[in-house]
């Protein structure tokens, strides 16, 4: 995979993380991730379309998700519902979203699916694109791993 | 007697219990006034998050929802039943995309007025937006403001 696909995921995980979180997330080290991993507790899935496409998968453990939904929600949830899905599935889908500006801007117009939030620990997940790459961010919320899986279209 | 319509209008907004009923002349005056005061918006978005926070931040602004969309089908249905004065319309949906949706509605009404409100603000999109007819696009996560001067501006 390219690593020109992965700044835009970084740039626009920063921007749209501090505006809706409050708090601005500090990045570790970029990994390569075996094609096939163990997912988190809580994922959200994007589908990327176009000049590029593969997956970004949002994974974080339960707590997080439940801190992270309780921010953007304004309130701290009880149980982890419908519209607290919704909440981290729409925050996969405005990282995503602001990426495909910056990916544009690059030169590769895409596309993004509409997000799939899935709980559930145990899952192994596929990427298509190998290798793909981890951006491992910390918030005050926890801890977020963006599993970017690109390729250029054939 | 404009100025008792707008006084009873404002009651009216107050307190739903008001006997205004006997007077059908003044009722209809009375809607007329009142659809001019509280501007009706369709929320078109897949996600339930977006759509509480849109609908809580625009009915604190005095805004008035008269229906909720999950995708673009069901914004254009929505949008012939309901007739709405302003669509906020997403774009990344299953079914129908908020672009094909703006199409529709745009064909069935050529005044519609429709703003996109999207995670994706790249050159190309907007384009193609402005083309479907929306007259205004905003890139999510929303600023406030931006939000509101959008609706200024379109729908005044
Ligand atoms: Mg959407």
């Amino acid at each position: 995979m390219k690593a020109e696909y992965i700044n835009p995921f970084v740039q626009a995980s920063f921007s749209v993380l501090e505006m809706v979180l409050g708090n601005r997330p500090s990045q570790g080290a970029l990994a390569v991730q075996p094609s096939t991993f163990a997912s988190e507790q809580c994922n959200v899935v994007c589908g990327i379309t176009g000049q590029v496409q593969g997956q970004v998968i949002y994974g974080m453990s339960l707590m997080t998700a439940d801190k992270i939904a309780s921010t953007m929600l304004g309130q701290s949830i009880k149980t982890f519902d419908a519209l607290a899905a919704s909440a981290l599935g729409e925050l996969g889908n405005m990282i995503s979203g602001n990426a495909m500006q910056m990916l544009s801007e690059l030169g590769w117009e895409c596309d993004i699916t509409p997000p799939t939030v899935m709980r559930g620990s145990n899952v192994k997940i596929t990427t298509i694109a190998v290798p793909a790459i981890v951006i491992p961010l910390k918030l005050e919320q926890g801890d977020l791993f963006i599993t970017v899986g690109l390729q250029g279209r054939k | 007697m404009t100025n008792i319509n707008l006084s009873f209008a404002a009651l009216t907004a107050e307190d739903k219990s008001v006997t205004i009923g006997s007077q059908p002349s003044l009722v209809s005056a009375l809607t007329g006034v009142q659809s001019t005061l509280s501007k009706k918006i369709l929320i078109t978005d897949d996600a339930l998050f977006m759509r509480v926070i849109l609908r809580n931040f625009l009915v604190s602004n005095g805004y008035e929802i008269v229906a909720e969309a999950s995708n673009g089908r069901e914004a254009v249905e929505k949008y012939a039943s309901c007739k709405p004065d302003l669509v906020f319309m997403d774009i990344t949906m299953p079914e129908m995309d908020g672009i094909a949706a703006t199409r529709a509605i745009k064909q069935h009404d050529p005044a519609a007025n429709v703003i996109m409100c999207t995670a994706m603000g790249q050159k190309n999109m907007v384009m193609e937006a402005i083309q479907a007819g929306a007259k205004d696009f905003i890139v999510k996560p929303f600023n406030q403001d931006r939000v509101l001067e959008s609706i200024q501006k379109v729908i005044g």
